[in-house]
């Protein structure tokens, strides 16, 4: 029988960190990737769902018009409603200092359509004539 | 070399990035050209005779009117605008007591049915 030189065993465990930490590593800069800081902008609507033009261009964001089901025009999640003619001042302002504004209208499917137009019109008085209207991709 | 602590702080972000990610689901967008009532009415010869779907109501229910045709799904709207010419492109123009999401869906429908010019009416 065999025994080791000092009557013992090493028992000293040795965690093998580096892949482990690799992978936590990874999964923050994952995580701060995905994730959405523009989501001020975005208002909780249910978009149409709709495929959308799926030409995969990846676009200035540019001002997002949030329209709920009730016709309330959100221009962020941390300010009350607009009405239409603070949204006009609003737009106004933007073609003053923007060349070419982008605009995303985000509008609840339940949404009226009168509303939906009401914005529609007031881009086309401000001299926006194209905006895109946002669509949830079918899963 | 002791990383305890900097293995605390990981743990930490990580949490905080999987709690604060919120999973939303994938959008995409429509961008049909726009034209307010009066352009559209004074339009050049390019747009003489365009194609026209109305999205309007009809005894209470949504449809989407193509000529004399008064059609209820979008399926069938596609269906119908296939078998017409894409060159003229087509009018979609959106009246009071529909929703958003079925006139939007007719903007889809002219798309899919191969119209590369798509013309979004807003009505008064």
């Amino acid at each position: 029988m065999r025994f080791s030189p000092h009557g013992k065993r090493d028992r000293r465990l040795i965690v093998e960190l580096t892949s482990m930490v690799d992978i936590v590593f990874l999964l923050i800069i994952f995580f701060m990737v995905t994730s959405d800081f523009a989501r001020d902008a975005r208002a909780e609507v249910d978009l149409p769902r709709l495929q959308g033009e799926q030409s995969g261009d990846s676009e200035e964001a540019g001002l997002f018009i949030n329209i709920d089901a009730s016709g309330n025009i959100i221009l962020s999640t941390s300010e009350s409603p607009v009405t239409i003619e603070q949204l006009r001042a609003r737009l106004a302002v933007m073609v003053r200092e923007e060349f070419s504004p982008k605009v995303t209208v985000r509008a609840d499917r339940e949404a009226s359509i009168v509303r939906f137009n009401e914005v529609i019109l007031a881009l086309d008085e401000s001299g926006i004539s194209s905006a895109r209207i946002a669509t949830e991709v079918p899963r | 070399m002791n990383m305890t602590s900097m293995i605390d702080v990981t743990f930490l972000l990580l949490v905080y990035f999987m709690v604060s990610t919120v999973l939303a689901s994938p959008e995409d967008r429509l961008m049909p050209t726009i034209r307010t009532q009066k352009e559209a009415a004074s339009g050049s010869d390019a747009d003489f005779q365009p194609q026209i779907v109305d999205v309007m109501l009809f005894d209470g229910k949504p449809v989407y009117r193509l000529g004399q045709l008064d059609i209820r799904s979008a399926t069938e709207l596609t269906q119908r605008l296939s078998n017409l010419p894409t060159e003229l492109g087509v009018f979609i123009r959106g009246g009071e007591g529909v929703s958003v999401g079925f006139t939007m869906a007719a903007v889809q429908a002219a798309r899919d049915a191969g119209f590369d010019q798509v013309t979004y009416v807003p009505l008064d």
